[in-house]
């Protein structure tokens, strides 16, 4: 296990993404999967795992209990309990054998469900969120925690186990690097009971005999950590619960967009957690890594994006592009707003892009010859004969992610050895070199608020 | 009296653009295309001078003239000349200084016709394989022989 901090763990959100999670996970300190995903596909998941966990490379699981509970609809801001958000459109064959599309909870959703027992089960048969009142009998909360923590100890093997030609493997499958107490969102409608709950949770889950440490998620909204009153509960009342760390994930909070109150607030609460327990970032970017000073062990993320997450996503997006990671600006960018400012900076030759913009081995594979091969990061194509706007080329895509691994890796590297005035003096060179271009501007505010969180130095 | 009619006149960005393609085309820019994608962009109107050989692009607002500066930096890219054109009503309103630094061209648009209010300077920041692809589908769609 490392023992350096930061360390990174990437979340495998699909399995489209296995060519990325094989190539890098050797480099990486750790893999998260979700539970949903792992029902979805369980075979290949655990095929997945045993390749990659192991040695260095720490295994989670995320239960995903929170998808079972109430949510704020992102469109309408109503809470909403009739877990819609995990249903999709099906084709089922009605008893005359014609064919209909109803709209049903998704088959992986259903079979996590079913293995994790009530209430979660009980949420599905009856088509109703679990509330807090589902969970207000410690018994309850102690069977759903046993049953939670055992999912994620043993599913990995159990799948290995039902295979008459693979159970030989069992002996060699990845053990969960800690498992997560169930845990649900704090929704800002009903802050108190749903905090209770999860604080009870992670205490039952604490008391448990588990083969790997309990670990918390903390699940709330972004704007609770404006709360100063409710973070220093947090600070004290999570490591009471016995758990020996805790994940941070507030819905909505962008790093990047976050003003400078909600970032203060966030250094503050990790700082304050990190003094007792083991603080990670569920869904974490640059500042997350670089909070690593102030008590942040471990930053999970995404392949391609992931930095941030909503609890419910907005379903109907269309595929979003994948920008350009800009590593000075540590903020994914288009490329003509990148390349427009390569001229007054003085960016000139293939070389002069290695030196101050990037020298990973995929941009050194992509721009060689001439600068205007930066293009390449955004190549656009018509992706179906009657499209009418161009997408991004999956090439493309392909190399954006994989480049912003390896500078995520850099990153992680670089964070370590340095210092944190190196890293606040890194932070306002770019604010003043990068966001001085016009293009650039009006993105790179968040630079200069980043090293003005940890201008604070706790420590 | 003549500014309200403007206002009304102008309900759209698109409405701006029969004006503007009139503007360009009486200084031998034959060659026009409207909504012409640069990445994850879209130029309102880009054309080409054989000519002159030079090329243009123009994003047309109605009032963000601040936003439409932001995506013209861009354009510069790939067009030898780039220009924001608005109605005559919003010309007070823009800083005129920041359109001069950054070598932007500025159009005043009327139901009669536009004003060139600011010349554009010729990029510096262009790139020429960014042009190039764009001519030749200019060329091509029109028929190279104009």
């Amino acid at each position: 296990m490392a023992s350096e901090t930061p360390e990174i763990v990437i979340r495998i959100g699909s399995h489209a993404e296995k060519e990325y999670i094989l190539k890098l996970a050797p480099f990486v300190d750790g893999v998260i999967v979700g539970a949903n995903l792992f029902e979805a596909a369980p075979g290949a998941t655990a095929s997945l795992l045993l390749t990659i966990g192991g040695k260095s490379t720490n295994v989670y699981i995320d239960p995903m209990t929170y998808a079972f509970g109430q949510y704020t609809d992102p469109d309408t801001g109503k809470l909403r309990a009739d877990l819609d958000w995990i249903k999709s459109e099906q084709i089922r064959k009605d008893e005359k054998g014609r064919k209909k599309t109803i709209r049903d909870f998704k088959r992986s959703y259903r079979t996590l469900a079913e293995s994790l027992g009530n209430p979660v089960s009980e949420a599905l048969r009856s088509g109703r969120a679990v509330s807090p009142n589902d969970l207000s009998e410690r018994e309850v909360q102690r069977r759903f925690c046993q049953t939670v923590v055992e999912y994620q100890q043993g599913r990995i093997a159990r799948e290995f186990e039902n295979d008459e030609e693979l159970s030989h493997f069992v002996e060699n499958m990845p053990r969960p690097a800690a498992v997560f107490a169930p845990y649900f969102y704090i929704e800002p409608h009903n802050t108190q009971d749903w905090l209770s709950v999860n604080l009870s949770l992670m205490s039952e889950a604490a008391k448990l005999e588990t083969s790997a440490p309990v670990h918390g998620v903390l699940c709330a909204d972004s704007t609770h950590l404006d709360e100063s009153e409710l973070r220093k509960y947090l600070s004290e009342a999570i490591p009471t619960t016995g758990v020996a760390g805790v994940w941070l994930w507030f819905s909505g909070f962008y790093e990047e967009l976050a003003s400078l109150q909600s970032l203060e607030g966030y250094a503050e609460l990790v700082h304050a957690l990190s003094k007792n327990i083991e603080v990670h970032a569920m869904h974490g970017g640059f500042l997350s890594l670089a909070l690593s000073k102030f008590g942040v062990r471990g930053v999970s993320h995404g392949v391609g994006y992931g930095e941030q997450k909503d609890v419910v996503p907005v379903i109907g997006q269309s595929t979003p592009t994948v920008r350009y990671y800009l590593p000075a600006l540590a903020r994914r960018l288009g490329v003509p707003e990148i390349e427009r400012a390569f001229d007054a900076l003085g960016i000139r030759t293939a070389q002069d892009f290695h030196n101050r913009v990037c020298d990973c081995a995929v941009c050194k594979g992509v721009v060689v010859d001439s600068l205007d091969e930066f293009a390449a990061f955004g190549d656009m194509h018509y992706s179906r004969p009657e499209a009418k706007r161009k997408g991004q080329t999956p090439a493309a895509a392909k190399r954006c992610r994989f480049h912003f691994l390896l500078s995520r890796l850099i990153e992680r590297d670089w964070l370590r050895r340095s210092s944190i005035g190196e890293i606040i003096k890194r932070l306002e060179e770019a604010s003043d070199i990068w966001g001085g271009q016009p293009s650039l501007s009006s993105r790179s505010g968040h630079v200069h608020r980043w090293a003005k969180v940890l201008s604070a130095n706790p420590r | 009296m003549k500014r309200k009619i403007d206002i009304t006149r102008f309900k759209l960005e698109k409405d701006l653009s029969i004006p503007v393609e009139r503007f360009f085309r009486d200084r031998a820019f034959g060659f026009q295309k409207n909504e012409v994608a640069f990445y994850e962009h879209r130029m309102d109107l880009y054309g080409y001078s054989q000519d002159h050989d030079l090329t243009f692009a123009v994003e047309l607002k109605l009032r963000n003239w601040s936003r439409a500066i932001k995506q013209a930096l861009l354009y510069q890219l790939c067009s030898d000349l780039t220009y924001v054109a608005v109605p005559l009503s919003t010309i007070k309103l823009v800083d005129l200084n920041l359109f001069q630094s950054y070598g932007l061209g500025l159009i005043a648009v009327e139901s009669t016709g536009c004003n060139e209010v600011i010349p554009a300077v010729r990029s510096e920041v262009m790139r020429r394989h960014y042009r190039e692809v764009y001519v030749s589908i200019l060329l091509e769609e029109n028929g190279n022989g104009f």
